[in-house]
């Protein structure tokens, strides 16, 4: 008897890597993908949202929800919330509008914000998926924000439902400072992130929270999928593919290309979700540096040394992190998904 | 007749007969030697890298300053004295320096690793020489604006000596020919925590300054001396070698080798000291990487050392983008550096 899929739910900032794996995700009959959550990180929260809402109409997937997440990280989550009472009230829209306006206007909160909205558009083109200006998408995001989504969705599955977040972690760590159940409800926190990647630099104080929840978290860290690279002739080879999916890809993938053909760091760690047999992993606690010149930094402590003092890594509880990636295998599987399609 | 050709700037070329290279090279050593100032905290491998440039005829020890860290300063001070006075070089100068990090506060010290009176608990008598009237930094500047690119330094401890020369003054850190720096880990886990080392944890601040002075720098972490140990038996070997120094180094050893037991499981000491003395007389047995070496300052990684090996492109600048390289030690030739250590500390 086949095992049941896997309840997934994609932590996303659309994003063409994102585009990828998301596509990956609903090509892999291991899982089950049963709802997007949207944050900032290649594009805003709100293109994030719109983009997500794009890519499940490309898919013919229009009953999987999308539900908005944070527009800022953590710690200006919770200075908007208490600057402005309004934030969380009508002025919303106007904030979703458009977020940088919106905080400029805002008295008290000219703390150089657009600073600390890394947006990586130089990498994925203005609209995050390069450049293409797709027609806005017909669907709308679901009432409900990202974390209270991922509050119900670990409630109403208990142990059975994995997020594989490809972005800052935000939303994670909102859900798990909300619900104090979170940690122990959800059943796998799949994240890609370390190494200095942008998505904990992106928000720092939020992947701290998850890394030391206690949940059973997996990082996937940009040391792995740096090994992981989709060739042009792998492109080419898609490109020449019929399915849907790979003929959407290759037209987003042109304002991506690096010299070394591009990582799958979003598809690998989607893959480390579908089958987890494909990376190896130590396990140890995870600490981030959330100040300073080393911002985002993540330090792995797995315990094979001891110290004379008291740390900061003492106690805390462990994750696993992928150290080795099958890549030929990992490449394999993302073209046969995207392919077959 | 075989033939020896410099390419020095000042003998021009010289032609003896090869019997004699060897006689010519040793007065060749003796008629330049290297200028040499120790920044230190004595501390047990502290000791024995002080020793091992005693034993090193090349070298010409302008003097030791101190600093806090396997101790505090003052007790640093005494030993350092106590040391010269050992080896017969009572008359080496012996700067005092700071007595904690640039931010003040209380210095950290790891007693608990070298004994409270940092040389293992072997409470030698007081020295009789006194030190220098000049602090650490001081004397540095002075030894240093002396003979302009003809100084190495080696520090052994946290840098706040080399942070407050710099400071003192701008044209300091170009001057020094050769600033050789035990501290910081490269992709490996520190020493104090996961994040950092001992003697940059000591002050972060310092050390950030330091490394990104200009200078010619060349920094030896944890991650290549923990690469370099003397076993229990090489400890044996030492204690019943003629070495002029081995006694009163075994003894010392003995409180060290004890805390690596318990600390790392592991029956022996690291060569901390001694190793990154070696990487500046000896920088053949190790490769380096140039990079730019930046020091956190806060959280709880302060004292983390962060190389941008200079792989990546980055988006936009960085902390790292507008300052001068350092070379980092990569890979070290263990044997090589071992044999070097045992040759001089057995040496009558």
């Amino acid at each position: 008897m086949a095992a049941q899929p896997k309840k997934i739910i994609i932590d996303t900032d659309p994003g063409i890597d994102d585009a990828m794996a998301i596509f990956v995700a609903l090509r892999s009959p291991e899982v089950e993908v049963i709802g997007l959550t949207t944050i900032y990180g290649n594009v805003y929260t709100t293109l994030a949202t719109t983009n997500a809402l794009h890519l499940l109409e490309v898919a013919g997937r229009t009953d999987i929800p999308v539900a908005e997440g944070s527009h800022v990280s953590i710690t200006l989550e919770d200075k908007l919330v208490l600057a402005s009472g309004t934030y969380m009230g009508k002025s919303i829209r106007e904030f979703r509008r458009d977020p940088l306006i919106f905080l400029q206007k805002k008295k008290g909160l000219n703390l150089s914000i657009t600073k600390k909205l890394r947006i990586a558009d130089f990498v994925h083109g203005k609209d995050g998926l390069g450049n293409q200006n797709f027609p806005p998408p017909k669907g709308k995001p679901i009432e409900q924000s990202a974390a209270k989504f991922l509050i119900e969705q670990a409630k109403l599955y208990p142990g059975k439902v994995t997020v594989v977040a490809l972005g800052p972690l935000t939303n994670i760590a909102l859900a798990i400072q909300q619900d104090p159940a979170f940690s122990k409800n959800i059943g796998q926190i799949v994240l890609l992130g370390g190494a200095f990647f942008a998505n904990i630099f992106g928000d720092p104080d939020a992947a701290d929270i998850v890394f030391t929840s206690g949940a059973d978290v997996v990082a996937v860290g940009i040391n792995v999928t740096h090994q992981v690279v989709f060739t042009d002739a792998d492109r080419e080879k898609l490109s020449r593919s019929d399915g849907k999916f790979a003929q959407y890809l290759c037209k987003i993938l042109d304002v991506f290309c690096l010299d070394v053909g591009v990582y799958l760091h979003d598809p690998a760690t989607i893959l480390a979700a579908v089958d987890p047999s494909l990376m190896t992993y130590t396990e140890g606690v995870v600490r981030v540096q959330t100040s300073g010149i080393t911002k985002g930094l993540t330090i792995l402590y797995n315990k094979q040394k001891r110290f004379g003092e008291v740390t900061e890594w003492t106690d805390k509880p462990t994750v696993k992190v992928a150290v080795t990636a099958d890549a030929p295998a990992l490449v394999k599987l993302v073209m046969e998904r995207l392919m077959d399609s | 007749m075989d033939y020896l050709t410099t390419n020095g700037d000042e003998e021009g070329v010289m032609i003896v007969e090869n019997a004699q290279i060897d006689a010519v090279l040793g007065f060749h050593a003796n008629s330049h030697r290297e200028k040499l100032l120790i920044d230190t905290d004595p501390g047990i491998d502290d000791a024995m890298a002080i020793f091992m440039a005693f034993q090193s005829p090349e070298l010409e020890i302008l003097g030791l300053t101190t600093i806090f860290g396997n101790t505090s300063t003052e007790i640093a001070t005494q030993n350092a004295l106590r040391l010269c006075e050992i080896a017969g070089f009572s008359g080496i100068p012996v700067a005092e320096g700071s007595a904690g990090p640039l931010k003040g506060g209380i210095p950290r010290v790891a007693d608990f690793i070298h004994g409270s009176d940092g040389l293992g608990n072997t409470y030698l008598p007081p020295a009789k020489a006194k030190k220098s009237e000049k602090s650490a930094s001081e004397f540095l500047v002075e030894k240093v604006s002396e003979y302009p690119g003809e100084v190495s330094i080696l520090a052994l401890g946290p840098l706040t000596n080399l942070a407050l020369a710099i400071k003192r003054d701008s044209s300091f850190a170009s001057k020094v020919k050769r600033l050789v720096i035990l501290g910081g880990a490269f992709f490996a886990l520190g020493n104090v925590n996961p994040a950092a080392e001992a003697n940059i944890y000591g002050d972060p601040e310092a050390a950030d300054v330091v490394f990104t002075s200009g200078a010619n720098i060349a920094v030896v972490g944890i991650n290549i001396t923990t690469q370099v140990m003397f076993t229990d038996d090489d400890l044996l070997e030492l204690r019943q070698s003629k070495g002029k120094y081995c006694k009163i180094l075994c003894e010392m050893c003995q409180f060290y080798r004890d805390w690596h037991v318990k600390s790392d499981g592991v029956h022996g000491v690291f060569l901390h000291d001694p190793v990154s003395f070696v990487a500046l007389v000896r920088p053949d047995l190790f490769t380096f990487k140039k990079g730019v070496v930046r020091v956190e300052t806060q959280g709880i990684c302060a004292g983390h050392t962060l190389l941008d090996q200079g792989l990546k492109k980055w988006g936009s600048s960085n902390p790292w983008t507008e300052c001068s390289p350092v070379s980092v030690a990569w890979t070290v030739n263990v044997k090589g550096v071992l044999d070097y250590i045992r040759k001089l500390l057995m040496k009558p």
